[in-house]
């Protein structure tokens, strides 16, 4: 407990020290766990509208006429990449189009015997098992044609792949710059008392006695560049939920607090671990060298 | 604790021996003087006991440990046995005299109205209690020498090494630095003194050891520095 209470003092008299320097880790950590976590947000958002309109995403399977879906169906449901399937009977495709047709609804009559074919209606979980999907069903003898919005299909694949690489390129290089700076910081600190350490080795003082100060000021800069960044972030989303929802109200942007919450919690445990890693692999390599016997 | 080198020899990079061949036992509570000239090899000799160098060949033991074998995970609580006063000092010019006695407890664990009194105490007792505000810039060397004796007793060790403590100090001061030494040793610390102080090793005549270009050259229960005109 006084190793900790002496640990905590010899932190702040570290940041104390090399004030200027905390200042700009401080910002820098900051400004890069922004980046990292608008990055990470704008990912989320492109994720979160491709799975909306993967969602309402429908593959449409027409049977020849006279032919039953019933074996298809049962093929499909046994297929992973469906997330749902429904067979549509001809009544019930005749029932849909007189809804459809509202008041000209008296015009399918005319047609006396019903025209519409058995079809199915095919929801996948993910917009890239279309193609694949289709593909397949195209060679049954028994199936007529399939729709589905191809195009679409195809961008909204190349939008959410694209995304997600960008978005793991730049959060692996934020995350690696932030690592950087804050390691270095910590180094700095260490030669500043570089001496100390050495006589604090001669005299007896454990490896961790003399790595808690650094460790935490590292965890300090990293949890504090990363408070800075939610607090920047929140802001930023804030306004931008607002701008989005009276300018583009068709795009469907995350607003849902718990998520968000979530999101901010774990950008905060990740400055907070980045520092804490940084400081601990720094101050372990300086320590580790110096108790070697020469 | 008794100290006991067997066959200990010391080779420094690319090829110069520091120390070579030395068996010697030193018992609990016994004072021992280091003579020689310069590079005979006593600073090594201290620095082998404190477990800052390794042997290159030979064993070390104190108490019942084998310094080759102590692990980086006990070499800590060992060294907090050997209270050391570097040739230099040592001491953290940023800090006052309180806080660099204080340290060493600090790093222990130990709790700060404990560290303060011991601290204190130390202090008092190699005649620094007016000076303990005091940074070490702002000391003589002689009161310089005292913090760094003031921080090796501070927890109370088994062992005491000095390392040329009455170097460039005055004789008045040098007599003082002596007398602590022996008071230290009266309380029933081992206690190592490599000097080139031919007065005081003659005027306070303990135990003492020679060595001459890394090899021990005398061992004398009650030894005076010079013989037939030599060193």
């Amino acid at each position: 407990m006084a190793s900790f209470r002496y640990a905590l003092r010899d932190t702040f008299r570290l940041l104390g020290r090399h004030w200027g320097l905390s200042i700009l880790t401080l910002i820098t950590a900051a400004s890069v766990l922004y980046i990292l976590g608008f990055t990470a947000l704008f990912a989320l958002n492109v994720r979160h509208m491709v799975s909306r309109i993967e969602g309402g995403l429908v593959v449409q399977v027409y049977m020849k006429k006279g032919e039953r879906a019933d074996e298809i169906h049962a093929r499909l449901e046994a297929n992973p990449m469906v997330s749902a399937v429904r067979v549509i009977s001809p009544e019930e495709a005749l029932e849909r189009l007189r809804a459809k047709l509202g008041n000209q609804a008296k015009a399918v009559t005319l047609l006396g015997k019903n025209p519409l074919p058995w079809s199915l209606e095919i929801q996948v979980h993910k917009v890239e098992h279309i193609t694949p999907l289709v593909r397949d069903l195209v060679v049954f003898p028994s199936v007529e044609e399939v729709l589905y919005s191809g195009k679409l299909v195809e961008r909204l694949s190349t939008i959410s792949r694209a995304s997600s690489a960008i978005s793991a390129g730049i959060l692996i290089l934020a995350v690696v710059i932030s690592a950087l700076v804050i390691f270095n910081t910590i180094r700095i600190a260490i030669y500043s008392r570089k001496e100390e350490i050495e006589v604090m080795l001669l005299i007896g003082a454990t490896k961790t006695y003399i790595s808690l100060p650094f460790v935490f000021q590292g965890m300090f800069l990293g949890a504090g560049g990363a408070l800075l960044a939610v607090g920047g972030l929140w802001a930023t989303y804030a306004a931008a939920v607002n701008a989005v929802r009276s300018a583009l109200a068709f795009i469907d942007i995350i607003v849902n607090h718990r998520i968000l919450v979530q999101f901010f919690f774990l950008l905060f445990a990740t400055g907070a671990t980045m520092g804490w890693m940084c400081s601990w692999l720094a101050v372990s390599r300086f320590t580790s060298r110096a108790l070697r016997p020469k | 604790m008794d100290i006991r080198l067997a066959g200990v020899t010391k080779i420094f990079e690319p090829d110069i021996v520091a120390l070579e061949d030395v068996y010697l036992s030193i018992d609990k509570g016994e004072f021992v003087y280091l003579v020689g000239t310069t590079g005979s090899g006593k600073t090594t000799l201290l620095r082998l006991i404190s477990r800052e160098y390794l042997p290159s060949r030979g064993q070390i033991t104190v108490g019942d440990v084998n310094l080759r074998k102590i692990s980086r995970g006990q070499l800590p609580f060992y060294r907090r046995d050997v209270g050391v006063v570097f040739q230099d000092y040592k001491l953290l010019p940023n800090l006052t005299v309180f806080e660099n006695v204080a340290f060493v407890l600090e790093a222990m664990g130990i709790p700060p109205r404990i560290v303060k009194n011991r601290s204190n105490e130390v202090i008092d007792q190699v005649g620094l209690w007016r000076r303990r505000f005091l940074k070490p810039p702002q000391l003589s060397g002689g009161e310089q020498q005292r913090v760094a004796i003031a921080r090796a007793m501070a927890n109370s060790p088994s062992i005491f090494l000095a390392d040329e403590p009455t170097g460039n100090l005055d004789l008045r001061t040098s007599e003082e630095i002596m007398r602590l030494l022996l008071s230290i040793n009266a309380a029933g610390t081992t206690v190592i003194v490599a000097t080139h102080d031919q007065y005081l090793v003659d005027a306070y005549r303990q135990r003492l050891v020679e060595l001459h270009n890394g090899r021990l050259k005398r061992d004398e229960r009650r030894g005076r520095y010079f013989i037939d005109g030599e060193l």
